[in-house]
């Protein structure tokens, strides 16, 4: 199938979705072909991204506060075609290549009127518990919180403007800009496309951290100014302190915490510079411990991250316009009907993978 | 100008932890840009009876003896070469901390974090608590004649209440809450209110704190109770946030002037999604916070060093009556008393807010 067919579903077309079940309990399994409703449209999906989320909602039946209560489909980093539009639908046409924004807000509560609809404390976000996610071969959703991507733009780099979409939300929330340093912790998926965004818009020295050597040496090669190992057995503040060397003595004037694991927070807040940011990407344990004095006594601001707004449009530019090379990072495909194969690859480090995606 | 001849300048001096005298030493000589100050009206600090009781704060620690005090104003009293903007005789409020002015921290106008910053009464620095102090004719700003050197003594603490005001980025309307009613709780109430808050709730352990605080600066006030012992303090907090909430609503902005760990975690859980916590109160060195909802809610965490850019703003704000601090002010020492007054703020008697030492 090139990648401009698409298949209009008839009454015999089935339709398929990866369904959670409950923790440890994921399978393929048939589902029912969705009409769109007024306002929306029916995707036929082309390709979906695994993210660490999906990864832990399937082995630890929970993500953050959101535990799943009712089995559900995964996946929330999706591309596709336009198959079906919903009543009242002008912005698209059938056959239209669009990049699906996962989190559907109301758009008139204060935070949504105040452009931070990220923040709707009603948001319907595709995958986080309790609604299903995209991981099908066939969705709805509202015209609006669909994108269209130009057709240099392939359905596995529509996918990934999800993940770039926070690596961008993320460089803009910590308020790091050209000429400045950054420090990344992490070397994922996440960590590896910030470091991207980072090179692209002249965000420099960026240091980046990470326990793999191998990864670190994949951000080498993605052009990291200074990569650092962190041996879990080193205390925090001596870690810290390594860092800061790396940048003359002082910190990095932006951190970014992609791993969400506490010591590297630790970590992260300590290499920081006076009156720097220190934003949390990352998503791990509900209560942390901090070096409090630390950060308030340096004004080291600490921001947290929840996903990402207004982000598709400048994340279709960028992805468009070719500065951006992060096609690599796809190092695993695999058709929707192996999903569960995806899902182990993704999960276990020994492969290698960054991002796998499921193809449709 | 010659100095004042014969003049005595008596300060009041910490030797070691437990042991404050008052000392004759001279009157220092002036160099350029700076102006001699007659001191005439400081506050004590709680990090001032910090030092004197425990010889030391963090990784300040007293090596040899320091005179105290650095929140003071008086009167130039002699003026060194090279100063324009001062002549004998101007009433002045001095900001204690003077910054280098060259390096990156002072030149993007964080002059606050500037790392070779001399902070009166921070070791080895001697403080104002004397007759006779000197000090850079730029941190000296002048007063007008209807601000009294009482009131101007308060801007110092006034100016954790400025920069924390901004730091939150306190808006017109926005709903504050603030968890200590000390001066310095109090004084971050005033400087919400000027900045325009629409509603500052403010909350404390103690009922007659809480009393003043109806009176000054706050709409609506919160007694807190202590946790009870065996509760972990997370779970506390959280039932203790969600019983604040049947009264209040989440706030754009929420300032903890205690340093708990309960208050600095129920400072993110009063605060509305995409709100800002400050914190002003210095407490243990590592705490553990609600990271699920600092992330899932982008809160923000911002502590603060002192201040910075806000003595200027504080003239203007008590020249315009925008805030009245002179209610704070509630006893007055003589300088050779020195000594019955940090006793006096030690014991926390009599209700007392803010107690000054004149002369």
């Amino acid at each position: 199938m090139s990648a401009q067919q698409y298949q209009i579903p008839d009454e015999n077309t089935k339709n398929y979705g990866v369904l959670l079940n409950k923790k440890d309990d994921l399978q393929v399994v048939e589902i029912p072909m969705p009409t769109p409703a007024a306002g929306e449209v029916q995707v036929q999906v082309k390709a979906t991204g695994i993210c660490g989320s999906d990864i832990h909602l399937w082995k630890y039946g929970e993500i953050g506060i959101f535990p799943v209560t009712q089995p559900q489909l995964l996946g929330h980093e999706s591309a596709g075609i336009v198959t079906a539009l919903g009543e009242g639908v002008t912005t698209l046409r059938v056959g239209d290549r669009v990049a699906i924004e996962a989190g559907i807000p109301c758009s008139k509560c204060a935070q949504c009127m105040a452009g931070r609809y990220h923040l709707c404390p009603v948001v319907v976000f595709k995958s986080t518990p309790p609604y299903d996610g995209l991981l099908a071969k066939y969705c709805t959703h509202p015209a609006r919180w669909l994108h269209k991507i130009p057709d240099n733009v392939s359905f596995e780099q529509g996918a990934l403007l999800e993940p770039l979409s926070v690596a961008i939300s993320a460089i803009e929330r910590s308020g790091a800009t050209f000429g400045r340093s950054l420090l990344i912790t992490g070397a994922g998926p996440i960590g590896l496309i910030v470091l991207a965004v980072a090179k692209a818009t002249g965000i420099s020295p960026v240091v980046i951290t990470d326990v793999q050597p191998s990864r670190l040496q994949y951000a080498k090669e993605m052009g990291a100014d200074y990569i650092y190992q962190v041996d879990p057995k080193k205390p925090d503040y001596e870690a810290a302190k390594e860092i800061r060397d790396l940048v003359g003595g002082e910190g990095t004037e932006y951190t970014l915490e992609c791993t969400g694991i506490e010591s590297s927070f630790r970590t992260a807040i300590m290499a920081t510079r006076d009156a720097g940011v220190c934003c949390l990407v990352g998503v791990g344990k509900n209560d942390q411990s901090l070096p409090v004095n630390n950060f308030a006594m340096r004004e080291v601001d600490i921001k947290g991250l929840f996903r990402y707004h207004h982000t598709y449009p400048r994340a279709i530019a960028l992805m468009a316009s070719g500065k951006l090379n992060i096609d690599h990072l796809i190092t695993h495909k695999y058709d929707i009907m192996d999903a569960l194969k995806a899902f182990n690859t993704a999960a276990d480090y020994s492969t290698g993978a960054i991002k796998v995606q499921i193809t449709n | 100008m010659s100095p004042p001849q014969g003049e005595m300048n008596q300060c009041v001096v910490l030797r070691q932890k437990n042991d404050i005298v008052l000392e004759n030493r001279p009157i220092p000589q002036l160099a350029h840009g700076e102006v001699l100050i007659n001191v005439k009206a400081t506050g004590i600090c709680g990090s001032d009876i910090h030092y004197w009781l425990h010889g030391g704060i963090g990784d300040f620690q007293l090596k040899a003896p320091m005179v105290l005090g650095h929140e003071s104003a008086g009167i130039v009293a002699e003026v060194g070469p090279g100063v324009k903007n001062l002549k004998v005789g101007d009433r002045v409020a001095l900001e204690p901390g003077v910054a280098c002015r060259m390096c990156e921290q002072c030149k993007t106008g964080r002059y606050n974090l500037c790392p070779e910053m001399s902070f009166a009464a921070t070791p080895p620095i001697d403080g104002t608590l004397c007759n006779y102090y000197k000090h850079a004719a730029d941190f000296c700003f002048k007063l007008p004649d209807h601000v009294s050197l009482e009131e101007a003594a308060l801007i110092e603490p006034l100016s954790v209440g400025i920069h924390s005001a901004r730091r939150a980025n306190i808006k017109s309307g926005d709903r504050v809450f603030i968890f200590g009613a000390g001066p310095v709780g109090l004084l971050c109430a005033a400087a919400a209110k000027a900045a325009g808050a629409g509603h500052v709730t403010i909350a404390d352990l103690v009922p007659s704190r809480l009393e003043f605080a109806k009176n000054y600066c706050t709409d609506s006030q919160i007694l807190l109770q202590r946790s009870q012992s065996g509760e972990p303090n997370m779970e506390f907090s959280r039932r203790m946030a969600k019983e604040i909430l049947k009264t209040e609503e989440l706030a754009d902005a929420v300032i903890d002037c205690t340093g708990a760990e309960t208050c600095v975690q129920m400072s993110v859980l009063l605060s509305k999604n995409g709100g800002s916590v400050v914190l002003v109160g210095m407490g243990g060195s590592v705490q553990s916070l609600p990271i699920s909802e600092i992330s899932s809610r982008e809160v923000d965490i911002k502590g603060i060093f002192r201040y910075c850019n806000t003595y200027a703003t504080g003239v203007k704000m008590l020249a315009s009556g925008s805030i009245d601090v002179k209610p704070l002010i509630t006893h007055t020492y003589q300088l050779q008393d020195a000594v019955e007054a940090f006793k006096h703020v030690k014991e926390g008697r009599d209700g007392a807010i803010k107690v000054q030492i004149v002369a």
